[in-house]
């Protein structure tokens, strides 16, 4: 079959590779129909998650048909459609069993190394280097998917591919980011990057109801996303003004908002430039593994005794953490890697329902073979790039 | 031939590149402890010859960029290890540690950058953005700009 697969540091390739094959009863074998590159592959893409190797299928985003299964596996059939969340997870484990899939203690057989490198480990996850398993991933024409009596959900309607895909992932993220915010209703939400994930933050919000939701880039064709199709009725272009802190003081009478999501994780572009120039060192050096802008102005933003929600993905150690302001306001601070088979029917009901259509954010679908291409483009934000979709 | 990933990408050897080769020229022989003397003016030639084809490499901070950049990763471990082995060729390392550790320091400081960089050099390569737009089955612009919202308020 034909897979993207990692070759280095800032290079993919679209190469034939063996079919993945049945090894666990437990297992299903999926032909993917749709798949997607996520904002945290370019983390491994750009270099900075260690134990990615040569010919490691990429991607934690995808769907498909069931081809294969295993004999544990009861509720999937062949030729079922179904979207496969990304964390593998178990389903028998403390962490399962209390809906913390993404924590998921039997799924990851290299869960010593994660642990050494991020603090603690990850439950297992497609395409996501050795240190979440070193599984195979789904930018692929077939995935091998364990456990899959406990995550793919099947799909029964006759909703597009697109119109489901990102239940795998960025929906449930970016809604899991709103949820953790506790809205009741006529709260002020910031949400840092207005990527993918913080798309469906923003929207999940404002279908939870959000009162006022700012949006903060520095890329204004995504900040219009934001505010035309995600619902944002306030925007911060950090490129204009770099002072976020200040600017989300000014919109909210002084005080802050009442909840702020950092949808952005461990390679933020925005902050001064001397500190910013600092961390990009730092982190090329290996010295921190994270550059904090992102989550320190959440801290330093949000009212006192708010939330600050964080989706975007921390690797290891950050420098410069704020802790003073983090203690002075009284913050709660929620994160996680999103437990998505917990969120995976809710929403899904919500899509069949036409509170919302994911299928916005797509700017760009493209065949398996121009992954190569997608990845930069993707990257470097070129041809008003939100998503990529790749059909295989 | 595959290169294990490695997190200097050629833009940030080129500012590494010109930081060290000002540094090199300017306040180090002070700092070291060797200005004036016959270190300095080596660590000083070291530095300019450095600069010099960083200039002229083919990467996104090249003037002229006639240089392959893996030529010039060449040149930098070649030149690190010439600096180093400079003070025990010429004899002058039986004067003292001053005569010979700031060569060594250079040389190791520069083999830890080298060691840290991609030489692929991909750091400014950024796809065929022509091919994905002839390949995309979406209008970028018309699902930014064009439509309706694609979520329902809570309020609403």
């Amino acid at each position: 079959m034909r897979a993207n697969v990692w070759s280095g540091r800032n290079t993919v390739q679209v190469e034939n590779v063996p079919d993945p094959k049945v090894l666990n009863d437990r297992d299903a074998i999926v032909r993917i129909t749709s798949t997607a590159i996520c904002g945290s592959d370019l983390h491994l893409y750009d270099g900075y998650v260690p134990t990615m190797k040569r010919g490691d299928i990429l991607g934690h985003e995808f769907m498909g048909e069931v081809v294969e299964t295993g004999r544990g596996v009861s509720n999937l059939s062949v030729g079922d459609r179904v979207v496969v969340p990304f964390p593998i997870a178990c389903g028998d484990c403390w962490s399962c069993r209390h809906e913390l899939y993404a924590a998921c203690e039997n799924s990851n057989p290299n869960a010593g190394l994660a642990e050494k490198a991020f603090g603690h480990s990850t439950a297992g996850i497609f395409g996501y280097s050795h240190l979440t398993g070193g599984y195979a991933g789904g930018q692929a024409e077939y995935a091998r998917v364990p456990f899959a009596d406990v995550g793919p959900i099947k799909i029964e309607d006759d909703l597009a591919d697109e119109q489901v895909l990102f239940l795998s992932d960025i929906f449930p993220t970016g809604f899991m980011g709103a949820e953790f915010c506790e809205i009741t209703g006529g709260e002020v939400i910031a949400v840092f990057g207005a990527g993918p994930v913080g798309l469906f933050a923003i929207a999940s919000a404002v279908m939870l109801g959000a009162e006022r939701v700012i949006a903060i880039d520095q890329y204004d064709y995504r900040l219009h996303m934001a505010r035309n199709k995600a619902g944002a009725t306030d925007l911060i272009d950090f490129s204009q003004d770099p002072d976020i802190v200040e600017q989300l003081k000014e919109l909210t009478g002084g005080r802050g908002p009442d909840a702020v999501i950092d949808a952005v994780g461990m390679e933020a572009a925005h902050g001064h430039g001397a500190l910013h120039a600092a961390e990009r060192v730092k982190q090329a050096a290996r010295s921190e593994s994270d550059r904090g802008h992102a989550l320190r102005d959440a801290i330093l933003a949000c009212r006192p005794g708010g939330i600050v929600s964080v989706i975007g993905v921390y690797g290891g150690l950050m420098d410069k953490f704020p802790s003073g302001a983090f203690m002075n306001k009284g913050l709660t601070l929620k994160t996680g890697q999103c437990h998505v088979q917990r969120y995976l029917r809710p929403l899904y009901e919500r899509i069949k329902n036409g509170e919302i259509d994911p299928s916005f954010v797509i700017t760009h679908r493209l065949p398996l073979g121009e992954a190569p291409n997608g990845y930069e483009t993707f990257k470097h934000k070129q041809d008003e790039c939100v998503k990529v979709v790749l059909k295989p | 031939m595959p290169f294990p990933p490695r997190p200097v990408d050629s833009t940030l050897h080129g500012v590494v590149d010109y930081t060290t080769g000002a540094t090199l020229l300017t306040v180090f022989p002070r700092a070291a402890g060797i200005a004036g003397t016959r270190s300095a003016r080596q660590v000083r030639s070291a530095a300019a010859f450095h600069a010099g084809y960083s200039t002229i490499t083919d990467y996104p901070l090249g003037v002229v960029r006639l240089l392959p950049f893996q030529a010039h990763l060449a040149l930098d471990a070649l030149g690190a290890l010439a600096l180093a082995a400079t003070p025990f060729v010429t004899g002058q390392y039986k004067q003292g540690p001053k005569a010979w550790v700031p060569h060594v320091a250079v040389c190791l400081f520069e083999l830890s950058s080298l060691a840290m960089t991609d030489p692929t050099g991909r750091g400014d390569w950024h796809g065929d953005v022509d091919a994905v737009r002839a390949a995309n089955t979406e209008d970028p612009h018309r699902k930014i700009y064009d439509g309706r919202p694609a979520v329902v308020a809570a309020s609403a």
